[in-house]
């Protein structure tokens, strides 16, 4: 009877399964971020973006041109948001921010202003950015939840007599691990 | 390894197998039953105990079975609860954090079914496979007591319902209890699943050891486990399907464990025939 107990053929053996178990991990990852970039195109009013292929889309409403949530987020959906709001061309990023954190404060349930500052986004545009946090209070209806603290972070272009403004919003637990997919959205959104 | 130890087959493994599926399924009945005759009215920290308890108890069942049965020639129980706890470890410290917290899988797998099969058998079988072959190939494997093929099926269910029992108490804690007639189903069929899975790595680490097998035996065991792993959970989610109806939904939950239940009873009979034909080799051999 074989006792290969400590062999090489057993190292090689188990140095195959470490392989094996890795590139399967690898592979697993890859395939993740090819369902995770998965995008579709978005167009409407002069404004372009690659949306989360998966998500649920919302019809557009009054300034709202886009809203899209992610489903499979544990407690509240990740959110991302497009407005467009028309603005006289003398009206500044900083001016219109008050106006959006005015809007959150009068909707959003204990909502706080955590900062606000000018920034140059990812593609180097000049924005206004503003993170804040609110309590939703319901956020799955079906059974009786602890409300969550959703994180927000507002990106406010001027452009014209026009002020977009983006926004996405996650759960606290999910905020920082779906910020980095946010900016790849933010990359891909061009206007005119 | 003495070669004058004569190597045969222990007839209670199976039994023990066979008989923690039937119990489970036994359990699950009684549980099921006494909730909806009784409904228990519980307070959120006694709803969290009971779940927990509900978690252990699968692999309780199979120890107790075990302990019981393992008499002729009894493998030592100190490795076998060894082996169950380093599962349970490698399930807490390694498998949850990386299939939940790095791979994310809740926000990705159940996208479509591609999804469900690729993802369930490359992230979260081969994580899970890998891990509890890894609770015995780096404890009990290069030790005497490892001294037969069947010992690779015991010691590999032992790290499987650890692994089982470490999911179910993720689920209960982070649920903050669950509902006591799904929630049992639910442990229930972790448990078969997960023990049916490790019995396949189990069969290949008794070959593994015992007989000259090429490189690539050990990586098709772990493989073949990750397919069977994802597969099942892509089943189990087309057969719990809720059915909408004009009156309500319903979650056919019971489903989950009477597939959960074949999975574990063909595995455990595949498995037995193919190391009932390995021993027969290797007498015939000697």
């Amino acid at each position: 009877m074989a006792n290969n107990q400590g062999s090489l053929g057993d190292r090689f053996a188990e140095i195959t399964v470490i392989l094996v178990t890795v590139v399967a991990l690898a592979a697993g990852w890859f395939f993740k971020s090819s369902i995770e970039n998965a995008s579709i195109p978005f167009e409407a009013e002069g404004i372009t973006a690659q949306a989360p292929k998966g998500w649920l889309n919302f019809e557009p409403s009054g300034e709202e041109l886009f809203r899209a949530v992610d489903r499979n987020s544990s407690g509240f959906g990740t959110t991302y948001v497009i407005r467009q709001i028309a603005v006289t061309s003398e009206a500044t990023a900083s001016e219109v921010a008050s106006a959006v954190s005015l809007g959150h404060a009068q909707d959003l349930l204990g909502f706080s202003m955590l900062d606000q500052q000018e920034v140059r986004d990812i593609n180097g545009r000049n924005a206004y950015m503003l993170t804040y946090a609110f309590v939703e209070s319901n956020p799955d209806v079906t059974h009786a939840a602890i409300p969550s603290v959703v994180r927000g972070a507002d990106f406010i272009y001027v452009s014209g007599e026009r002020a977009i403004v983006v926004s996405f919003q996650a759960d606290e637990k999910n905020y920082d691990l779906d910020l980095g997919r946010f900016y790849r959205f933010l990359q891909s959104l061009n206007f005119s | 390894m003495s070669e004058s130890k004569s190597i045969h087959e222990r007839k209670h493994v199976w039994r023990d197998e066979i008989l923690l599926i039937v119990v489970m399924c036994v359990f699950v009945g009684i549980v099921y039953a006494l909730d909806g005759a009784l409904k228990p009215q519980f307070t959120p920290s006694t709803l969290l105990l009971t779940g927990v308890f509900l978690a252990l108890v699968p692999a309780f069942i199979w120890l107790v079975f075990f302990y019981l049965q393992d008499r002729a020639e009894p493998e030592p129980k100190g490795f076998v609860l060894g082996v169950f706890a380093l599962g349970a470890l490698f399930a807490s410290g390694v498998g949850i954090p990386v299939v939940e917290g790095l791979f994310r899988v809740s926000h990705w797998l159940y996208t479509d079914t591609l999804s469900k099969i690729i993802g369930g058998i490359l992230v979260v079988g081969f994580t899970q496979e890998y891990l509890k072959y890894a609770a015995v190939r780096y404890s009990i494997y290069n030790s005497e007591e490892f001294d037969e093929p069947t010992d690779g099926v015991i010691y590999a269910t032992a790290a499987g319902l650890g692994y089982a029992t470490v999911l179910n108490i993720n689920f209960v804690v982070s649920n903050g209890g669950v509902d006591l007639g799904a929630g049992v189903i639910r442990m229930a069929v972790v448990a078969l699943a997960q023990a049916a899975f490790s019995g396949i790595t189990g069969y290949f680490l008794g070959r593994a050891k015992f007989e000259s097998e090429p490189i690539w035996w050990m990586p098709l065991g772990i493989t073949l486990a990750a397919i069977f792993n994802g597969v099942f959970t892509w089943l189990q989610v087309i057969v719990t399907q809720p059915n909408i109806t004009l009156s309500g939904s319903t979650t056919p939950t019971w489903m989950g464990l009477v597939l959960a239940a074949v999975v574990a009873l063909t595995t455990t009979g595949v498995i037995l025939w193919l190391v009932r034909r390995s021993i027969n080799s290797l007498q015939a051999g000697k």
